[in-house]
């Protein structure tokens, strides 16, 4: 699997590489600005791309920039974006198109390695990833009025969901069947009024829904 | 010009010439109070060679500040806008008291007006009750003579004749209520212009006052940021070095064990990876602390949205438009914010918030509304003590509002001209 890599911090970069070609990446590019990104995306055309939040010149949110303009050129790139912290109007936002094939992870994340790994590649498949902190935040503050149709056990798994985790992964975590997930799911999808021809992406819509779900 | 109109201008005319002479007759009144005071005044200074008279003198200087302070309120509505007004906070022992009392510069000021007003007050309130009485009066002269007896009256001149009733007291008449029309509020402005300048503090005593303010702030800046710095470097040596130590003896552990325990050496590896990890979710709650990356990266408003959205109210947010401000009191604004909904959560019995923040002309304002149950006590908790410390050290203001049921508000300004 091909990837490129935008981080400007050498050390980072350098493990970064190292932590990917140990397990079996091809780290096809290592870049430390945006116009080198988009020409490196457009040269390797990777399978997933690593993108670090901040980017020169002024260490704000050249990331995001960098992404969406990535995702303009190839709408279907998957792209992982990394940060060393987390807000919740950014998950939105890299969400935001509904396609799905983003993940968004705080920096500490990379130590765990097998979790780190597992994220990417539901990220390459065109899963999502949302980092535990910003679903533990929203978990902490008081409940949207339009999740209240919501059961309590339907919020749990679509927190879970929310990070990204499959019916499968939920089902170990919850310590229930897989079938009664599959069931809640429906549920949550039908209570958000989420059309049931939409696909995969009915997941990433309601996602979408219960991050945004606050914003005033 | 219509009729309407004439009658407007008639009405607005007369509406000031009542005024003025309501204006001159009070300062009648209040110029013989001021008499009193600065008799009792005199008589204090001669009393306080045997000591008790400097209790008297300090309660009779604080009674002509407050009649001073009325005048300039009175002298304010006359003449429009505000008379600015700059007092020493006297306190302690009468002595201590009277001496700063004494070196206060509007403290001549007032006793300057005073004097002053003694003379002045009593003359054109006289002068205008002669014109009042005048004009009311002197119709009614005429009609006295006209009525059937026909005895005659000494008004100015002896009325015996119709000649006399309609050339005297008319005239008279007319000519009061044209002075108390038309000179009426030109007197009334003269005099109010004239203790407006009086009571005035001098450029240079308001340039002092300022810069003692300021002075006075930037102390509390300069401690505030040195507890901030004491803070950080605590958190620092504490948390952060305290935790990387003990990773690192965690992982000398492992090397040493590796060969003979390796199981022993596999769970003090997995120890100091949570140990990494936990410190680094502590350094980004230092790091928040100290500037908050989102208000880097987005601004302020974004990062009060994010703020809103994070409290665990409803928080309504009305965000005007923001000229991004310095970062020092963008990062204020932020944490004044933050404390401020912290606040609410903590105290207020508060189900909705209204969080405001605008910027206008070169001040920023931020205004956190709450329906709580009301009568906040700024001296109560640290909370709001300490936005009040925030908000001085930028050289701002807060009020706060808050009686008791609600709702409660609290405004902060913060100047921020680039």
């Amino acid at each position: 699997m091909r990837v490129v890599i935008a981080e400007d911090n050498v050390l980072l970069q350098e493990g970064l590489g190292l932590l990917l070609s140990t397990a079996g990446f091809d780290v096809a590019a290592a870049v430390e600005t945006v116009d080198d990104f988009l020409a490196a995306v457009d040269q390797h055309r990777p399978d997933i791309a690593l993108v670090d939040i901040r980017l020169p010149p002024t260490y704000s949110d050249e990331g995001l920039r960098a992404v969406r303009a990535a995702r303009r050129i190839r709408p279907d790139l998957p792209v992982l974006v990394l940060s060393q912290y987390v807000e919740r109007s950014y998950a939105a936002e890299l969400l935001a198109d509904g396609r799905g094939g983003v993940g968004y992870l705080l920096k500490d994340r990379i130590s765990r390695v097998d979790d780190f790994l597992e994220a990417m590649l539901r990220v390459a498949a065109g899963g999502t990833a949302v980092d535990p902190l910003v679903i533990a935040r929203l978990v902490a503050e008081r409940q949207p009025s339009h999740l209240d149709g919501l059961s309590p056990r339907e919020r749990d798994v679509l927190a879970l969901m929310a990070e990204g985790h499959t019916n499968s992964t939920i089902a170990g975590r919850l310590h229930v069947t897989e079938r009664s997930i599959h069931k809640h799911v429906s549920n949550i999808f039908a209570k958000l009024g989420l059309p049931p021809d939409n696909g995969s992406h009915r997941r990433v819509t309601a996602v979408l829904t219960y991050l945004g779900s606050r914003r005033t | 010009m219509t009729i309407a109109g004439v009658v407007r201008v008639g009405d607005g005319r007369l509406r000031r010439a009542a005024h003025a002479t309501a204006h001159l007759l009070h300062g009648g009144v209040t110029a013989l109070v001021a008499a009193g005071a600065m008799l009792a005044l005199v008589s204090a200074v001669v009393l306080c060679s045997v000591l008790i008279g400097v209790p008297l003198l300090v309660a009779m200087l604080r009674a002509v500040r407050s009649l001073a302070a009325a005048q300039r309120r009175r002298t304010g509505r006359l003449v429009g806008g505000v008379v600015p007004q700059r007092y020493a906070t006297a306190s302690g022992t009468p002595f201590a008291q009277l001496r700063t009392l004494m070196r206060d510069p509007t403290t001549r000021r007032d006793l300057a007006w005073v004097l002053l007003h003694m003379v002045v007050g009593p003359a054109l309130s006289l002068c205008w009750l002669a014109l009042l009485l005048c004009s009311v009066l002197a119709p009614i002269v005429t009609l006295l003579w006209w009525a059937p007896d026909g005895a005659p009256i000494d008004f100015f001149v002896t009325i015996d004749g119709w000649a006399r009733a309609l050339a005297v007291p008319l005239p008279l008449a007319v000519g009061s209520a044209t002075l108390l029309i038309w000179a009426g509020p030109v007197v009334a402005s003269a005099q109010a212009r004239a203790y407006r300048a009086l009571l005035t503090p001098s450029a240079r005593d308001q340039l002092a006052a300022r810069i003692q303010h300021l002075s006075t702030t930037r102390a509390a800046a300069l401690d505030a940021h040195a507890a901030e710095l004491r803070r950080i470097e605590r958190d620092l040596h504490d948390g952060m070095q305290a935790r990387l130590v003990s990773v690192a003896i965690q992982l000398g552990l492992a090397q040493q064990q590796r060969d003979t325990d390796q199981n022993t050496a596999n769970q003090l590896v997995e120890k100091a990876h949570t140990g990494v990890e936990q410190t680094l979710t502590a350094l980004r709650e230092i790091v928040r602390s100290i500037y908050p990356p989102i208000l880097a990266d987005r601004g302020l408003a974004e990062a009060v949205r994010t703020l809103a959205a994070e409290s665990p109210l409803m928080v309504h947010t009305k965000i005007g438009a923001l000229i991004r401000p310095p970062a020092a009191v963008e990062s204020a604004a932020y944490f004044i914010a933050a404390e401020a909904l912290t606040n609410v959560v903590k105290h207020g019995d508060a189900t909705e918030i209204t969080l405001a923040l605008d910027q206008g002309g070169d001040q920023l304002v931020i205004e956190v509304i709450d329906n709580g149950r009301g009568g906040a006590d700024p001296s109560a908790g640290t909370g709001l003590a300490g936005i009040a410390d925030r908000v001085a050290a930028l050289d701002g203001r807060t009020t706060l509002h808050s009686p008791p049921g609600g709702p409660t508000t609290l405004r902060a300004e913060l100047p921020c001209a680039s």
